[in-house]
C-alpha cells in the first residue's frame, strides 16, 4: 500500500502534522513524496485519512495498492521497516539497562515509561525482528527488580 | 433518516453510529459503501475521508476524530459525550491527546468484533457498550470517584 503525496512547504504546520502521522504509522519512506507499509483494511484506512489530510492542507495526495515487480524489492521493503524497527528497540533496551542501577523508584517509573515506549513501537512493526525480544526481557527485567524495598515500606 | 458511512466498522465509525442512533437521528438507518461517491442523495456520509463528518485537522496539527466532528456540527457539548470522544480518539488516532486508559482495550475489543461480525451486527453489539460507557461516566462524575 503506497502513499504519493505532497504538501505545500508553507505554511509548515500541515507539512509536521502529515510528517508526525507517518512515523507513528511506521512508514517506509520509498522516495521523496512516498511512503509504503503492508496492506491491510487497517493501514489502508489510516493513509486514506492521511491522503484526505494533504488534499485539505491544499495539497496532492493518491493511495495505491502497489505490487513490485519481483520479489527482491519486496524483500527490500521489509527488511527496511524491520531495521528501522529493529534501531527503536534497541535504544530501549540500552536505556532500559543503563536504568537498571537507578533506586527502586526511580527503576519502576523508567520501566513503566518504557514499556509504554515498547508498545507504541509494536504497534507500527510490521516485521518484528529478535531485538524486540530483548528489548522486551531488558523492559521485564528493570520492573522485576522494581519490587518494593522492605526498607521502604513503613512500619 | 438515512447515514452512509464506509464498509469496515472500527471504533470511530461505531461510536459515531451509536451517537447518530442516540443523540441525533433514533430512527438512524445505515448504509455501508466503499467510496464516497456511492453515497446515495438521501443519506448524510459520515467517518470517510473527503466528507464533512469525518477526520479535521485544525492549524494546530490536531486533529478531531470523526465522533469529535459530529460532536461539533450538532453542538452537543455534553461533558460526558466528549469524555467518551477521547477514548474514541485515543482508540483511533492513538496520539496521545488525551488520558483514556481505556481506549487500547476498546481498540482491541473493536478490532476483534470486526473479525467476528459484520458490519451491522457490531454497530449492533456495540450499542449496549457505549450506553455502558456513558452511564458509567455518568455516575463517575455524580459521585466524584469511580462507582463500583
Amino acid at each position: 500500500m503506497l502513499l504519493s503525496y505532497r504538501v505545500p512547504r508553507e505554511p509548515s504546520g500541515p507539512r509536521i502534522a502529515v510528517w508526525r502521522k507517518l512515523k507513528r504509522l511506521g512508514v517506509a519512506q520509498l522516495s521523496d513524496g512516498l511512503v509504503g507499509l503492508p496492506a491491510d483494511a487497517r493501514t489502508r484506512e489510516h493513509l486514506e485519512w492521511v491522503a484526505q489530510e494533504v488534499r485539505d492542507a491544499g495539497g496532492q495526495a493518491g493511495v495505491w495498492l502497489a505490487e513490485p515487480t519481483d520479489a527482491a524489492q519486496q524483500r527490500r521493503l521489509a527488511a527496511d521497516l524491520s531495521a528501522a524497527r529493529a534501531g527503536e528497540y534497541t535504544a530501549v533496551r540500552a536505556e532500559a539497562e543503563q536504568a537498571r542501577t537507578l533506586p527502586t523508584v526511580q527503576r519502576r517509573r523508567a520501566g513503566q515509561r518504557l514499556r509504554a515506549e515498547l508498545g507504541r513501537i509494536a504497534r507500527r512493526d510490521f516485521f518484528p525482528p529478535p531485538h524486540r525480544e530483548l528489548a522486551q526481557a531488558a523492559v521485564r527485567a528493570l520492573l522485576d527488580t522494581g519490587a518494593v524495598d522492605p526498607q521502604e515500606v513503613p512500619r | 433518516m438515512r447515514w452512509a458511512t464506509r464498509a469496515g466498522v472500527h471504533i470511530d465509525r461505531a461510536a459515531c453510529a451509536w451517537l447518530i442512533r442516540r443523540f441525533i437521528d433514533a430512527q438512524a438507518q445505515f448504509v455501508y459503501v466503499d467510496e464516497p461517491g456511492q453515497v446515495l442523495d438521501d443519506a448524510t456520509p459520515f467517518a470517510m475521508p473527503g466528507v464533512d463528518l469525518s477526520h479535521h485537522t485544525g492549524p494546530d496539527g490536531d486533529t478531531d476524530c470523526s465522533f469529535e466532528t459530529i460532536l461539533r456540527r450538532h453542538h452537543l457539548d455534553d461533558p460526558l459525550l466528549w469524555r467518551i470522544a477521547q477514548i474514541v480518539h485515543e482508540a483511533d488516532l492513538d496520539d496521545e491527546r488525551f488520558d483514556a486508559p481505556e481506549a487500547r482495550g476498546m481498540d482491541v475489543v473493536l478490532r476483534g468484533l470486526s473479525m467476528t461480525r459484520t458490519d451491522p451486527e457490531v454497530i449492533d453489539l456495540t450499542g449496549p457498550i457505549f450506553d455502558g460507557l456513558y452511564e458509567y461516566h455518568r455516575r463517575a462524575a455524580l459521585l466524584g470517584h469511580e462507582p463500583a
